[in-house]
């Protein structure tokens, strides 16, 4: 076993239970926190799967700004009724139901795969490398990224400021 | 060397069920949301995985797509929340029942 | 070319029938045209392809595929036979006269259009049903005459009485046809096709055994039965007389009663397979025969009494066909189709003109001054009668011939019977009208329309050129046909195997003694109504309960009603009702409850709980994973 490989456990070790922790929350801040370490670890096995700048993109918007937006909306609904029960009986068993068959089914798919048990070579894909591969193939796909961000941006001003107009303008 | 393939395959096959465990389990609208970017991020490092598996660059690219997308979703999910936090005054999904 | 003349015979009609079906609703007088024009184009052809093929030896077949199904395959298509020529012309001509006949006749009437579009519908399915090479074409045709028959029957559908008719006939033949349909079915089964010449080829002995022959023709004669209006199913057919007289005159002379004769000379050599199913069938037209010339004794009703004649008419033929007799058959069809059509349009003359069908009435209001109709109907009569030189005796003769050549004298006698009725029922009816007298009848007369007519006076109106002239044409046919009989016995019998043409004995000694009973008939209608002194009461409406016997339909009707009340209505209703509600709706509402309740229980999926929609992703997801890796 590597150093590579003590590594890698450790991390995935991070990342699920730290995501084990997060669901089982009652408390949503906590469930956010706990979720911001699952996106380190996250990161840090990007890194070790040698992609720096996704490591570094994973941590600036995902643990940064969509945790935080999620923190801010937490707090800015405040949701503290805490929920009636927090996994009603209707709905866990057949998710647990279905969570158990993939999991017999993952594991029955992977045992007969011999050449996956090859370990992995470390490369590692230079932030350089990365970005003029991405502007030269995939350039177009970018810019349609960054519309479909835009029209999420006007959607989500849109859904919050005509609410907010229309209960203004009501008179009651 | 690292490790085999198979075990990041199924560090992301276990992220992935929690999320789909929580986003179906949890009686709470921002659990969903959660639980959809838990599943996010566990499709992320299967291609970032794979990417290094096969010596193709396509699995990073495509992990960056899917951060990009999940920030797009996340923004128009929260801002519709927000609109049914104000209608119902509550965020229990199960609230027309 | 003879093709091309056969469709163009058959679509002209059908033409004639859509365009004033859709486009001359609002212009009567062109539809009539349209009408006459497209019938008169077929009977040309008819007429231009019996010329053409006097001398045939061999059938004109022409066809095309029109479903296949595994081995066997249904053509559509013409057959050009005699038999199928004669009766096209006869058909055609008929058609003809009776449609320029109508125009005088239903002149006025609000449903003039309509009455023509019926009246096209009715030519085309009965010329492309007199053309078929196959039975299934030709049991659509059946089907499609029934059909136009029950709309002319029906005409007058504002009349309570005329409805109930067209449903009567309509019901009633459809038992028939059900039987021919399964007999048909029962031919294709084990024969493995419908052609008429394969059929009739002696073929289906092979591939059959005797008693699926016998079953069959049986099945096949039932419809024949309900067609022709024979035992047991010929109440149908004096209702009938609810139509207009033109439509009688069509329906119940040349055209849909003739069709089942019809389809017995058309698989006449099949029906000769099984002398058993013959035997049967000549003991059906005897009977009804018989049945029908006594009701005709009685009646009081113009139409009535021809239409009974029709049925005793057609017992006729179907005793000379089962008697072996094709020939004979066909020929008293051909005859009787013309001056039966005569004797309807006569009595349309004095209907129309005096309105009332009774006939003591006609005579009272002095129908007798009608010269061009009592001619006419006293030349129809008798041939109707069999009096020489007239057609009626040379086919009956031939008839009788055949059945005096039978072992058993039986048949022969029952029929000298009926032709000592025919005559006697016929002349009555024509001596009333010549003779009338302030007798007892009048005391219980009772017609409303006939004190009307009296109270109001009503002339005679004089006889329009449009309704005189079918008379005419159809009386001098009348007088000739007779004459025609060897000419068309070679013509008929020239595709048909010797022995089953070969004709009886020519005016033997039945000849002399029908003739001889005939007269008599005649002169005993003379003595009892002729005669200046005769009271006008027949020797059967003496004895009360022959006379009511025979009034009432020998009770026909009423067995029926009272089948239809107890065994059907109370018996097989009532269990079919029971198992209605007890078995199929119950079990269908069962079948409902699970569904609804399944749906209840199952509509949490769709209920707007969006992660039991998760859920079934999910599910999805994974069983599709699922079938792709493991599949």
């Amino acid at each position: 076993m590597t150093l590579y490989a003590i590594i890698f456990y450790l991390l995935a070790a991070l990342i699920i239970i730290s995501t084990g922790i997060a669901i089982t929350r009652r408390n949503m801040v906590h469930v956010v926190i706990y979720l911001v370490f699952s996106f380190f670890g996250t990161a840090m096995l990007f890194y070790l799967l040698g992609a720096p700048l996704l490591a570094l993109l994973q941590i600036i918007i995902y643990a940064g700004a969509v945790m935080v937006l999620f923190l801010f909306i937490i707090m800015m609904l405040r949701v503290e009724a805490p929920e009636i029960s927090m996994f009603p009986f209707s709905q866990w068993v057949p998710a647990a139901a279905l969570c158990a068959a993939s999991v017999v089914l993952g594991l029955l798919l992977l045992i007969p795969e011999s050449q996956l048990g090859k370990p992995l070579e470390t490369a590692i894909a230079t932030p350089s490398d990365f970005g003029f591969y991405l502007f030269k193939r995939h350039w177009l796909t970018i810019e349609l990224v960054s519309i479909l961000l835009l029209v999420a941006l006007v959607g989500a001003f849109h859904l919050g400021k005509s609410k907010l107009s229309a209960k203004s303008e009501d008179p009651s | 060397m690292i490790v085999p393939f198979s075990h990041v395959m199924i560090l992301s096959g276990i992220v992935f069920l929690m999320g789909v465990f929580c986003a179906v389990a949890r009686r709470n609208l921002i659990m969903i949301l959660l639980g959809l970017e838990i599943m996010l991020n566990a499709a992320s490092i299967a291609f970032v995985g794979g990417s290094l598996h096969f010596h193709l660059m396509e699995g990073q690219v495509f992990a960056l797509f899917i951060i990009a997308a999940a920030a797009a979703e996340v923004s128009v999910g929260l801002a519709l929340f927000v609109c049914v936090y104000r209608r119902t005054g509550s965020l229990d999904p199960g609230i027309g029942e | 070319m003879s093709v091309n003349a056969a469709v163009l015979a058959a679509i002209a009609p059908l033409m004639a029938f859509f365009v004033t079906l859709i486009l001359t609703r609002k212009r009567p007088w062109l539809s009539a045209g349209i009408s006459v024009g497209a019938v008169s184009i077929s009977t040309v052809c008819a007429v231009f392809l019996l010329f053409r093929h006097w001398e045939m030896t061999e059938p004109v077949l022409y066809t095309s595929t029109w479903m296949v199904s595994g081995a066997i395959s249904i053509p559509l298509g013409i057959m050009l036979d005699p038999l199928s020529l004669l009766m096209l012309v006869i058909v055609g001509g008929i058609c003809l006269l009776v449609q320029i006949y109508s125009i005088g006749y239903m002149e006025g009437d609000p449903g003039f259009s309509r009455y023509f579009t019926f009246m096209s519908l009715f030519a085309w399915a009965m010329i492309t049903m007199t053309i078929s090479p196959t039975m299934l074409q030709l049991y659509v045709f059946w089907e499609l005459v029934g059909l136009s028959s029950y709309l002319l029957i029906g005409f007058w559908y504002e009349k309570f009485s005329a409805g109930q008719a067209g449903k009567k006939a309509f019901v009633m033949t459809r038992l028939g046809d059900v039987a021919f349909l399964i007999g048909i079915l029962l031919v294709l089964v084990h024969a493995g096709n419908l052609n008429i010449v394969e059929i009739n080829s002696l073929g289906p002995s092979e591939t059959m055994s005797p008693l699926i022959i016998t079953l069959a023709v049986l099945l096949i004669f039932g419809g024949i039965i309900g067609k022709s209006a024979q035992f047991p199913l010929l109440t149908w057919l004096p209702d009938a007389m609810e139509g207009p007289t033109p439509v009688s005159a069509l329906l119940h002379s040349a055209t849909m009663v003739a069709a089942g004769v019809f389809l017995f000379a058309r698989l006449f050599p099949f029906f000769s397979l099984t002398p058993t199913a013959m035997a049967l069938c000549l003991a059906i037209g005897t009977v009804s025969m018989l049945l029908a010339s006594t009701m005709a004794m009685v009646s009081r009703d113009i139409k009535q009494v021809w239409a009974y004649s029709t049925i005793s008419q057609l017992g006729y033929m179907i005793m000379g066909l089962a008697a072996g007799g094709y020939v004979a058959g066909v020929f008293h069809l051909t005859t009787h189709a013309v001056f039966k059509a005569l004797l309807f349009l006569c009595s349309g003359v004095f209907i129309h003109a005096l309105h009332t069908n009774d006939m003591f009435d006609i005579a009272k209001s002095s129908g007798r001054r009608m010269k061009i109709p009592v001619i006419c109907l006293i030349i129809a009569g008798a041939a109707l009668a069999g009096l020489p030189p007239f057609s009626g005796f040379f086919s009956k003769e031939l008839i009788l011939a055949k059945l005096a050549a039978l072992d058993n004298p039986i048949w022969l006698i029952f029929a000298l019977a009926g032709v000592f009725l025919t005559a006697y029922y016929t002349f009555r009816l024509i001596f009333i009208i010549l003779f009338p007298k302030p007798g007892p009848s009048d005391a219980d007369s009772t017609s409303i329309a006939a004190d009307e007519a009296e109270r109001h006076d009503v002339k005679p109106h004089p006889i329009r050129q449009t309704m005189a002239t079918p008379l005419i044409i159809l009386a001098a046919i009348t007088l000739v046909l007779g004459f025609f009989e060897d000419p068309v016995e070679r013509f008929l019998s020239a595709t048909v195997t010797e022995s089953l043409s070969a004709s009886g004995m020519h005016h033997g000694w039945p000849a002399f003694m029908a003739l001889g009973l005939s007269v008599a008939g005649v002169l005993l209608a003379l003595i009892e109504f002729g005669l200046p002194k005769s009271r006008q009461i027949g020797f059967a409406e003496r004895m009360p309960f022959v006379y009511n016997l025979f009034s009432k339909r020998w009770y026909i009707d009423h067995v029926y009603r009272y089948f239809i009340d107890y065994v059907i209505d109370r018996g097989v209703a009532k269990i079919c009702a029971r198992n209605d509600k007890k078995v199929i709706d119950k079990s269908i509402d069962t079948f409902c409850d699970g569904i609804v309740e399944s749906s209840r229980f199952l509509s949490f999926l769709h209920a707007g709980m969006i992660q039991y929609r998760l859920i079934v992703v999910f599910a999805t997801l994974f069983f599709l994973s699922l079938y792709l890796l493991l599949g």
